[in-house]
C-alpha cells in the first residue's frame, strides 16, 4: 500500500518536470521570438525617421542621417518605395559610394540593379554624379524611389571628355570630373577636424558588386585594395601580398609600370584621408590609359601603406562587367518608340 | 506545516511554469513566421503572399558568377521569391553549387545539358533548362489540391529587373504581360492595350507573331502551369523568336492576357546583355594600339 502510494507521488512529481523539459525543448526559440519582435518594432520607427531626411535635392547639402539627430520631422513620401536598406546605425562607419553616370539607353537599367544591390548595405550613402548640364528627371526619380540614402550631383564634361563619345588611346579618362565633384562634396560637407568614420568607394554603374565587398572595405584605415575580375584583359587583376600581409606588387599584365596597377573598383579610401589631403584628386591632363587610379592614389598613400582585403587578396568580390550597347536599329533615324515612356 | 506548504508549492511550480510557457508560445508565435524560415526583408505583417518562382537558365562562362550575384542581390529584396536555377550542364558545377549555398534566398539548383546538335547559333536557347524548371514545379505540386497560389516567370541571368516588377506580377490570375526595355531593336517592346485588354503588339521585330513578346515580358500563374501539364517549350518546328509564342498559345489566348505596369506604359524590366570581355574601353584600345605597333616590326 505504502509502496504504491510512494510510486504515485514520485510519478506526480516527476511528470510535470518531464513535460516542462519536453516543451522547453520543442520551443527553444520562444525567448528569441520575443526579442525579435521588439527588434522589428524598433526597425519600423528607425525606418520612418530615416526616410524623411533622405530627400533633400539641393546640391552640396548633406542629405542623410546627419540631420536625424536634430529631430527633423519626416517628410511625406509620395512615391511607393519597394524596399528599404537596413536601418542606419550610429556606430557603423559609412560607406560613401561615388558613381559617375551618363545618359544612354541602359542607364536606368544599370542604376536600377545597382540600387538593388546597395539596398542590402547598411550605412551606405550613394553619391550619384551625372555627366550632364542639369540633373535629369530619370535619375532624380530613380533615386527617390529607391529608398536609399543619396546625394544627387551633376557636372558636365566638356565635349572632348564626354563619356558617351568615342574613345581614343591618347585620351582623357572618363568620369574624372564627376568623381572629383564627389570628392569635393565630401570635403565641403565634412570638417577635417572631426572626420566621420567612413570610407569612399568609386563604383562605376556597370560593374557588379558582391555584398561581401562592402563589409571588407568598411573598416579601411587609409587605403584598402582587393582583386578585380575582368580588369586589364585578364580573368582578374590583383595586388601581390607578402606573407606578412603587405602589398608588394601587382599581378597584372597590362602596363606593369603603373605605380598603382589597380582598377577603379579595386580600392577604397578612408574619408579621413580624403579630408586630410584636400589636393588629392583625379588628374585630367596627361593621364595615360590605366593611370587614372594612380593619379589619385599617389597623393594619398605609398604601396606599403595599402591594406589588402578579401582574405589577403585571394577572393574576387567585384567584377568589371560591361553592358552591351543595345541594338536599337529599328528606331530609325527619327526615333520610333514613344519618348514619353521612360526606358 | 511549513514543510507541507513547501512541498505543495514545489508540486504546483512545474505546472505553473508549463502554463506560462504555453501562453507565451501562443502569444509570441501568432504574428511572426515560424523561426525555421529565412528572415524576410519586407514588413512581416502581411497576409500570405503568393510565391514567385523565377526560373533562370544559366551556363558557364566568365561572367556567370557576376550575373548570378547581381541577380541574387535583386531577388533577395523580393518577399517570397523562390529561385529555380537550371544549369546547362551534365552535372552541377561547383561554382553554382557554392553560390547557391550562400545565395541568401530559397533556391533550387537543377541541371540539364543541351544536346550538342541544338547548340548552333540561330537555334532557340535554354529550352531544355526552362522545361526542367517547369517539370520541377509540376512535380513538386502534383499531389496538392488546386488552386495553388503562386506565379512563375522566366528570368534570364543577364536581364535587369526592377523591384516594382515583382509586385506587378504577383497578382497574376492567369497570364500577365508588360513592356520590356531594349529589345526588338527598339527602346522597348510592349503589348498594345485598349480598355484594359491586350489588342496587339508594339514591337520592332516580327509583329505578326501570335504573342510578340519577349521571355522577360510575361508571367504565368502556377495553377495554369499545373492545369496544362503538356505545355512546354518546344524544339521541333520552333524558330528563334517564336519560343514565347509557341509556349503561350498552349496555355492562353490574347484576350485572356492581363496587362500590368499601368496598362503596359511603364518599363520595369530591361533586356540587358553583358559583354564577354569586360575590361574598360580605354585599356582595351590601348592594348589594341600596342599590338598594332608591335605588328609593324
Amino acid at each position: 500500500m505504502v509502496r504504491r502510494r510512494n510510486l504515485l507521488t514520485t510519478l506526480l512529481i516527476v511528470l510535470p518536470w518531464a513535460l516542462l523539459l519536453t516543451l522547453w525543448h520543442q520551443y527553444p526559440a520562444t525567448r528569441y521570438l520575443i526579442l525579435l519582435r521588439k527588434e522589428t518594432e524598433e526597425n519600423a520607427t528607425a525606418k520612418a525617421r530615416f526616410n524623411g531626411t533622405s530627400l533633400l535635392r539641393e546640391e552640396g547639402l548633406p542629405s542623410c542621417s546627419w540631420q536625424q539627430a536634430s529631430g527633423v520631422a519626416p517628410k511625406v513620401i509620395q512615391n511607393y518605395v519597394y524596399s528599404r536598406p537596413p536601418p542606419w546605425s550610429d556606430t557603423l562607419p559609412t560607406i560613401f559610394v561615388i558613381t559617375p553616370t551618363y545618359t544612354r539607353a541602359v542607364q536606368k537599367a544599370e542604376l536600377t540593379r545597382l540600387a538593388n544591390t546597395f539596398l542590402h548595405v547598411q550605412n551606405l550613402h550613394w553619391l550619384v554624379v551625372e555627366d550632364s548640364p542639369r540633373r535629369t528627371n530619370l535619375v532624380s526619380n530613380l533615386l527617390e524611389k529607391a529608398g536609399l540614402n543619396f546625394t544627387h550631383l551633376n557636372v558636365e564634361s566638356p565635349q572632348s571628355l564626354k563619356m558617351s563619345g568615342p574613345s581614343i588611346p591618347s585620351h582623357k579618362p572618363r568620369g574624372t570630373l564627376q568623381r572629383n565633384l564627389g570628392l569635393h562634396w565630401l570635403r565641403d560637407s565634412f570638417n577635417n577636424t572631426q572626420p566621420p568614420e567612413g570610407v569612399v568607394y568609386f563604383a562605376d554603374d556597370d560593374n557588379t558588386y558582391s555584398l561581401e565587398l562592402f563589409e571588407e572595405m568598411r573598416y579601411t584605415r587609409r587605403v584598402s585594395v582587393w582583386p578585380v575580375a575582368f580588369a586589364g584583359g585578364l580573368r582578374y587583376e590583383s595586388p601581390i601580398v607578402s606573407p606578412a600581409g603587405k602589398v608588394v606588387g601587382w599581378k597584372v599584365v597590362f602596363d606593369r609600370n603603373r605605380p598603382f596597377a589597380i582598377d577603379m573598383a579595386g580600392f577604397a579610401v578612408s574619408v579621413r584621408l580624403i579630408l586630410e589631403r584636400p589636393q588629392a584628386t583625379f588628374k585630367l591632363e596627361g593621364v595615360k590609359a590605366g593611370y587614372q587610379e594612380s593619379s589619385l592614389l599617389k597623393d594619398l598613400v605609398t604601396m606599403d601603406g595599402l591594406e589588402p582585403k578579401a582574405a589577403n587578396c585571394t577572393k574576387v568580390l567585384v567584377w568589371h562587367t560591361r553592358t552591351e550597347r543595345p541594338m536599337l536599329g529599328n528606331e530609325g533615324k527619327h526615333g520610333f518608340s514613344d519618348l514619353r515612356m521612360e526606358v | 506545516m511549513k514543510s507541507l506548504l513547501l512541498s505543495r508549492f514545489l508540486l504546483l511550480l512545474p505546472w505553473g511554469l508549463i502554463v506560462l510557457l504555453l501562453l507565451d508560445t501562443d502569444s509570441s508565435r501568432a504574428p511572426l513566421a515560424p523561426p525555421a524560415r529565412p528572415p524576410r526583408p519586407t514588413a512581416p505583417r502581411q497576409p500570405a503572399l503568393p510565391p514567385i518562382y523565377a526560373i533562370t537558365p544559366t551556363y558557364s562562362r566568365p561572367v556567370q558568377k557576376a550575373e548570378l550575384t547581381r541577380l541574387a542581390n535583386t531577388f533577395r529584396q523580393v518577399a517570397r521569391l523562390h529561385w529555380v536555377l537550371v544549369e546547362d550542364a551534365a552535372r552541377r558545377s561547383e561554382l553554382v553549387s557554392r553560390f547557391v549555398s550562400r545565395a541568401g534566398l530559397p533556391c533550387t539548383h537543377l541541371h540539364v545539358p543541351t544536346p550538342r546538335r541544338y547548340k548552333r547559333p540561330g537555334l532557340p536557347r535554354a529550352t531544355e533548362q526552362r522545361n526542367a524548371g517547369l517539370a520541377w514545379l509540376r512535380q513538386r505540386h502534383q499531389h496538392l489540391p488546386p488552386p495553388q497560389p503562386g506565379v512563375l516567370f522566366f528570368a534570364d541571368d543577364d536581364n535587369t529587373y526592377s523591384l516594382e516588377l515583382f509586385e506587378e506580377m504577383r497578382t497574376t490570375r492567369k497570364v500577365s504581360v508588360w513592356p520590356v526595355g531594349l529589345v526588338g531593336g527598339r527602346r522597348y517592346e510592349r503589348p498594345v492595350v485598349e480598355n484594359g485588354k491586350v489588342v496587339g503588339w508594339y514591337t520592332g521585330w516580327r509583329a505578326d507573331r501570335p504573342f510578340a513578346i519577349d521571355m522577360a515580358g510575361f508571367a504565368v500563374s502556377l495553377q495554369v502551369i499545373l492545369s496544362n501539364p503538356k505545355a512546354v517549350f518546344k524544339r521541333r518546328g520552333s524558330q528563334p523568336g517564336m519560343q514565347e509564342s509557341d509556349f503561350l498559345k498552349q496555355i492562353t489566348t490574347v484576350e485572356e492576357l492581363e496587362p500590368k505596369a499601368n496598362n503596359c506604359t511603364k518599363v520595369l524590366v530591361w533586356h540587358t546583355r553583358t559583354e564577354k570581355g569586360g575590361m574598360s574601353e580605354d585599356v582595351e584600345l590601348s592594348i589594341k594600339v600596342n599590338q598594332k605597333s608591335v605588328k609593324r616590326y
